[in-house]
């Protein structure tokens, strides 16, 4: 017996075209936080999915509680206590929280001693004590599609927990939470580990795993480059060996050029379909060559303020102005050509079509103009042409260069394709919500670099962000917003870090 | 008014039985509009299996109701498996093979049908005379007014029915079996995380559905049509179909969409009759249900949720 839990030996695994665990071998200890570190495509949830039943290794061994094993199957998975809580929720939109989670293995009493049937007052009780146990509150009787995003995460948990897992796989937990929720969840993570269990956790965000974790192996193409002890590491080492190289965290800028109004907000108000002022008398300028940073908790009113620029959402009171044109009531479209280019929040629902092409997804904002199109007849050839332009000058990675579906690229890659088609409009105005959610750090980067060389040239740029380092980083100008209301606007440079979260709170007014 | 109320009972409960498999089906995720080929098909089985006993043993066929309900039954699920195996063995599309089964149906049942007329029975003819089954009137609640009407006259199938229907509840939303089969319609992706099998749910939903329809097919056949033939091809099936998306793919619902389709179409026939209209009238008259569909599907449509996996081929790589 050695005294790992979990011992993956030489593990590799191979998709057609690429090798995506390349001879990985890592241990876990019974009790500790282990996180595994990697950009997009490292392969960490390729390991994880050997461990999980997913998948089964081409070569290699696991050995679980020092047996060899062949996960074979998620069921097979249970069986030796391991359990994985998903990245996409895997939860029925129409069933309570007790039914989602009984799915499967469901507690049966009988009618009469004849009818079986599921015992869901009994299984409703067990999951009420289950959640109050790990400090999980939920009310078992509430519908799925009536909770938020990071109650549906508590479910997730609380299904891994009500199978006895003893072997917890996070998959990148944080990627759709709010900061005061990654702290909330956290916590539950350091009192799984303190009552007894394994917690292996996937992400590629370094504070996690420094607030969080004992021990963290970091993966770079298939690879296992090291296994550290995170106390004894720093934050520049751990991102430096994920990477490959030297990442800076600090974006180098120059000073600030501002020149002419570009976007004027006048008084804006936008109410929400239940008639509920979500955005109160807001106003606000943006120069050419300045970026503007809104800044706040989520669901403050900010991403109602980008969509009611853009033309998503209808105004509901003042006035918005482009280059002095009043713009309030125009259509999209007109918007658009006026010149704002936009990257929304949600690049799947909204900034493209998955089960289209590349080519295709970087041309949707001209598609209907010359020379793209003549007399309604799309011209391919020139979608074509403009695709490679765009994926050449903005290295746009993807398996089948245009002919790409957008869905099989990584996350980091559709945000470029979303950014370069945006960028090509040549629009005074960008607008960009939440543009780094959910992508690495080596893109991170990249994605910053391409902001700040936009205002260089001379765009107005309006960033709607809940990464307060993000926002300190790049920002030029920040207003902080709370409860709908822009608190305070001042340059970045008169800000701390500390003064922003304050004032995001709603604890200081002006 | 009387013959309004035992005709249209008579006529809704067959339609909620098959509107039930229906909800099976599509609660699981798989679109089903082969309703009416399978209620069809499975007519066909019971018929011919009611006419070749009553042949070889020399039974009346009135009396071989039950028999042929039974053998209507596994008609109807065999042929149910030309869907499944296409929907969900070979990710065909739904719409296409639910249309596909219907034509088939048809055309293979009226061949059949006059090919064993033929062969077996010497006969030209293209049906299998069946009767009209036996019905039954409960002394004393058959008194009380109106409501009496219910229970006068009543085909057996209706109670064989109203039993089922009560143990396809219990079975969708009080088993496990049951709670699986409506995540599937929802979201596989969880059934499958849950180590579940979503491939062998919706397998056996549309196997139901078939059962089902074929038993509602065989109530028709000996009752309003009394015999077999394509005329069992009344579109039926689409009506059932309507009544379940009325019914927002809920039992209770659809069991009241299924009572005005019925009394819709028995008061157009009584209304037809009384005002002693010539006969090219009554059929205007029976058109009522279906301009009824038309006009309900204005104010419902709006409120009406399907399962969010309705037709959706289940791939375990998209996300």
């Amino acid at each position: 017996m050695s005294d790992y839990i979990v011992e993956m030996k030489h593990i590799t695994k191979r998709f057609p075209g690429i090798v995506a665990n390349d001879d990985v071998s890592i241990g876990i200890k019974k009790g500790e936080i282990f996180a595994l570190l990697g950009e997009n495509g490292a392969g960490k949830s390729t390991l994880m999915s050997m461990l999980s039943g997913l998948y089964e290794p081409d070569e290699g061994d696991i050995y679980i509680r020092g047996e060899k094993v062949q996960i074979s199957s998620p069921n097979h998975a249970a069986n030796l206590n391991i359990g994985m809580v998903h990245q996409h929720f895997k939860l029925v939109p129409d069933y309570t929280i007790t039914e989602n989670i009984i799915l499967g293995v469901e507690p049966i009493s009988k009618f009469v001693g004849l009818f079986p049937y599921v015992d869901i007052r009994n299984a409703n009780r067990k999951i009420e004590e289950l959640s109050k146990n790990f400090g999980l509150e939920v009310d078992p009787t509430k519908k799925i599609a009536d909770l938020t995003v990071s109650m549906q995460q508590r479910v997730e948990i609380l299904k891994v927990l009500y199978r006895e897992a003893e072997i917890l796989i996070f998959d990148e937990p944080t990627a759709v939470l709010t900061p005061q929720e990654i702290d909330f969840l956290l916590g539950i993570i350091e009192g799984l580990r303190n009552s007894g269990k394994t917690i292996i956790l996937i992400t590629h965000k370094l504070e996690e795993i420094k607030k969080v974790a004992d021990r963290c192996a970091v993966l770079n193409k298939g690879k296992l480059v090291d296994v550290l002890d995170v106390k004894t590491t720093s934050v520049n080492h751990m991102a430096q060996l994920m990477v490959g190289r030297e990442v800076s965290f600090k974006s180098e800028k120059v000073p600030a050029q501002f020149k002419e109004e570009i976007l004027k907000v006048e008084h804006l108000t936008v109410k929400n379909e239940d008639g509920f002022e979500i955005v109160k008398d807001v106003s606000f300028t943006i120069h050419s060559g300045e970026i503007f940073a809104i800044a706040g908790v989520a669901d403050n009113g900010q991403v109602e303020i980008a969509d009611a620029i853009a033309g998503l959402t209808k105004v509901s009171g003042g006035k918005i102005f482009l280059e002095g044109k009043d713009i309030t009531n125009n259509s999209i479209r007109k918007r658009t050509e006026t010149g704002i280019s936009y990257i929304p929040e949600d690049r799947q629902s909204f900034g493209l079509f998955l089960d289209f092409d590349l080519s295709t997804n970087l041309a949707l904002k001209q598609y209907y103009k010359k020379p793209f199109s003549s007399r309604g007849i799309l011209n391919k050839q020139e979608f074509e042409q403009f695709g490679h332009k765009l994926i050449d000058q903005f290295d746009i990675r993807s398996g089948q260069s245009i002919k790409t579906q957008v869905r099989s690229m990584s996350g980091g890659n559709q945000q470029k394709a979303i950014i370069a088609r945006e960028i090509d409009l040549q629009s005074p105005l960008m607008i960009f919500v939440q543009p780094t959610r959910g992508v690495d750090i080596g893109a991170i980067e990249n994605i910053h670099n391409m902001m700040i060389q936009q205002r260089d040239q001379g765009k107005a740029i309006l960033l709607i962000s809940l990464e307060l380092d993000e926002i300190m980083n790049v920002a030029d100008t920040i207003g902080v917003i709370y409860n709908g209301q822009l608190q305070k606007i001042a340059s970045s440079e008169s800000l701390t870090t500390n003064e922003v979260g304050e004032y995001m709170m709603g604890a200081k007014h002006e | 008014m009387d013959t309004v109320i035992i005709d249209g009972l008579s006529f809704a409960l067959p339609l909620f039985i098959m509107a039930i498999g229906g909800i099976y089906s599509e609660k699981s995720g798989i679109t089903n509009l082969a309703l009416e080929g399978f209620q069809g098909f499975g007519a066909f089985v019971g018929a011919l299996s009611a006419v070749l006993i009553a042949n070889a043993f020399g039974t009346d066929v009135q009396n071989l109701f039950y028999v042929s309900l039974l053998f209507s039954m596994i008609g109807g699920m065999s042929f149910s498996i030309i869907h499944a195996v296409l929907c969900i063995k070979f990710k065909a599309n739904q719409v296409i093979s639910g249309v596909v089964i219907n034509i088939l149906a048809l055309a293979l049942t009226a061949f059949l049908t006059t090919q064993i007329n033929a062969l077996v029975f010497g006969a030209a003819s293209d049906k299998f005379q069946l009767g009209v089954s036996e019905r039954f009137t409960i002394e004393g609640l058959a008194n009380i007014p109106v409501i009496g009407a219910v229970f006068t006259n009543v085909y057996p199938f209706q109670v064989i029915i109203i039993v089922i229907a009560i143990f396809a509840w219990y079975l969708l939303y009080k088993t496990k079996f049951g709670m699986r089969l409506r995540a599937s319609g929802e979201n596989p992706h969880s059934v499958d995380a849950a180590g579940v099998n979503v491939l062998k749910v919706r397998f056996s939903a549309v196997l139901i559905s078939g059962l089902l329809s074929g038993l509602a097919g065989m109530c028709f056949a000996y009752s309003i049509s009394a015999n077999f033939s394509s005329n069992i091809y009344m579109g039926y099936g689409f009506l059932a179909i309507a009544a379940l998306i009325f019914g927002n793919w809920r039992i209770l619902p659809t069991l009241a969409a299924c009572l005005l389709f019925g009394f819709a179409k028995s008061g157009g026939t009584f209304i037809a009759q009384s005002m002693a209209l010539p006969s090219s009238f009554t059929d205007l008259f029976m058109v009522l249900p279906y301009v009824l569909t038309l006009l309900l599907l204005i104010f419902f449509s709006k409120s009406n949720r399907a399962p969010r996996a309705l037709g959706e081929v289940y791939d375990k790589g998209k996300r």
